[in-house]
């Protein structure tokens, strides 16, 4: 029975709390307000808490942000006022499919400052693949299961969102918005 | 490949996400298509400025000291809320994964249990893994025929080095290979050809104990499992039980 006694189990804290950036980060690209990001990160925090005796996985980030990425989009719902939703479809969300040549930006000059510009008028289906992807690191298969969609279409959607920043990214440069720039 | 085919795939050339041999025909492709070369230089360029230039919010470490006192106060006995893991739980985490379940099975005498329900679990590993693969094959699938080029893609990628082998001959031409995950390890799934079917072929090192021999199917898939070597193997496929079995016994002499 000597096996049983030793080490005590990693505790939750230790496990999940060296992910609560990458939390913080995705909930407060979704949200775009600090007091509603902590809140639903708190929210997280405390439903991983309860669940993780459920916790069986080895990857507790991609495990911390499939909740962080729920809270949110409950909040979301929650909070439009709009009588019917719209679900969120690739296909007709995304009618370009022919992306734009990535060449008409010249990406080394963009500043930061207009790319999160950028980012922030997406919707939040592509900011979120994005921070996924770019932000945090996360590989394709990572981000299927946070986001909970097939990996090809994990593939079409950051291609997407990518084609639509540059287009946020050009008409914040060019349009009225420059003189903010 | 044409124009037509590359272009899908050069945002997942410029993420890392393809396997070599499908990168390095994609790369002999923009070597002579200055049209494709160039598309391929703006995606790396947007790549990098997005990967470089956006912001990461951290949290406010009020925030995190916030969150802290909160789960401590969760964790603390007299809390109402204090989810504890039951005891047996604990013990599992203590000894850490298989060994816990192999000295608890042997505790309360679970053992051939146990060892049948890790061999299931591998089997609804493999299986899904394998259906996967068909339908994602466009992206993860290392097209190539050639065992001395598959061979070396696994190189560096893997702690172990797989052997890889065509049984063209015997009719299961080798079509590729690609990274997996099995049994809480990296592997190497090697994919064969079957007329118009494929068979998966998972390879990795038997540390956590030698995958039992069986052959069963289940969900109109057939399983072959094996260790050899060293190496366990488990092959997963949508062909007969039979002529997998005729696979897998190939695939042994083969290796020997």
């Amino acid at each position: 029975m000597e096996a049983f006694a030793p080490d005590e189990p990693p505790t939750f804290e230790q496990l999940m709390l060296p992910h609560l950036d990458a939390a913080y980060n995705l909930a407060s690209w979704l949200l775009r307000e600090p007091h509603d990001a902590e809140d639903a990160v708190q929210d997280a925090f405390l439903r991983a808490h309860g669940a993780f005796a459920r916790f069986r996985g080895v990857d507790g980030r991609a495990w911390l942000l499939t909740i962080v990425r729920n809270v949110c989009y409950s909040r979301m719902r929650q909070n439009r006022r709009g009588p019917d939703e719209v679900v969120f479809q690739d296909e007709v969300h995304g009618s370009t499919h022919d992306p734009a040549d990535a060449n008409a930006v010249a990406w080394h000059e963009v500043k930061s400052e207009l790319l999160r510009k950028g980012l922030e008028r997406l919707q939040p289906e592509y900011r979120e693949v994005i921070v996924l992807h770019e932000i945090e690191g996360l590989a394709y298969r990572e981000i299927a299961n946070v986001s909970g969609i097939p990996i090809g279409t994990v593939m079409s959607r950051l291609a997407r969102a990518r084609a639509k920043l540059q287009t946020e990214v050009l008409a914040l440069a060019g349009g009225g918005a420059t003189h903010e720039l | 490949m044409n124009c037509n085919d590359i272009r899908p795939l050069l945002e997942a050339r410029s993420d890392g996400e393809l396997d070599l041999v499908r990168q390095l025909e994609l790369e002999a492709h923009l070597r002579a298509c200055p049209d494709c070369a160039l598309r391929a230089q703006g995606i790396d360029a947007r790549r990098n400025a997005l990967r470089d230039s956006l912001p990461r919010i951290a949290a406010p470490p009020q925030f995190r000291e916030k969150i802290r006192a909160l789960l401590r106060a969760e964790e603390s006995p007299s809390s109402p809320r204090a989810t504890r893991r039951p005891p047996v739980q604990r013990a599992l985490w203590n000894l850490g994964g298989i060994a816990a379940s192999i000295a608890l099975a042997l505790l309360i005498g679970y053992n051939l249990g146990n060892a049948r329900a890790h061999a299931n679990s591998l089997l609804d590993e493999a299986i899904s893994e394998h259906v996967r693969s068909l339908q994602a094959s466009h992206l993860m699938d290392v097209a190539s025929t050639d065992q001395h080029t598959v061979k070396p893609w696994f190189a560096g990628k893997l702690d172990f080095s797989p052997p890889v082998a065509d049984l063209a001959d015997t009719g299961y031409p080798l079509a590729g290979g690609r990274l997996e995950h099995i049994d809480g390890r990296p592997a190497a799934a090697l994919i064969f050809h079957r007329r118009l079917h494929a068979i998966n072929l998972f390879i990795w090192p038997a540390t956590n104990g030698p995958v039992q021999e069986y052959r069963r199917g289940k969900d109109g898939y057939n399983a072959e499992g094996w260790s050899q070597g060293g190496l366990n193997f488990l092959a997963v496929s949508e062909i007969p039980a039979a002529e997998l079995g005729q696979f897998a016994e190939a695939y042994r002499g083969r290796v020997k």
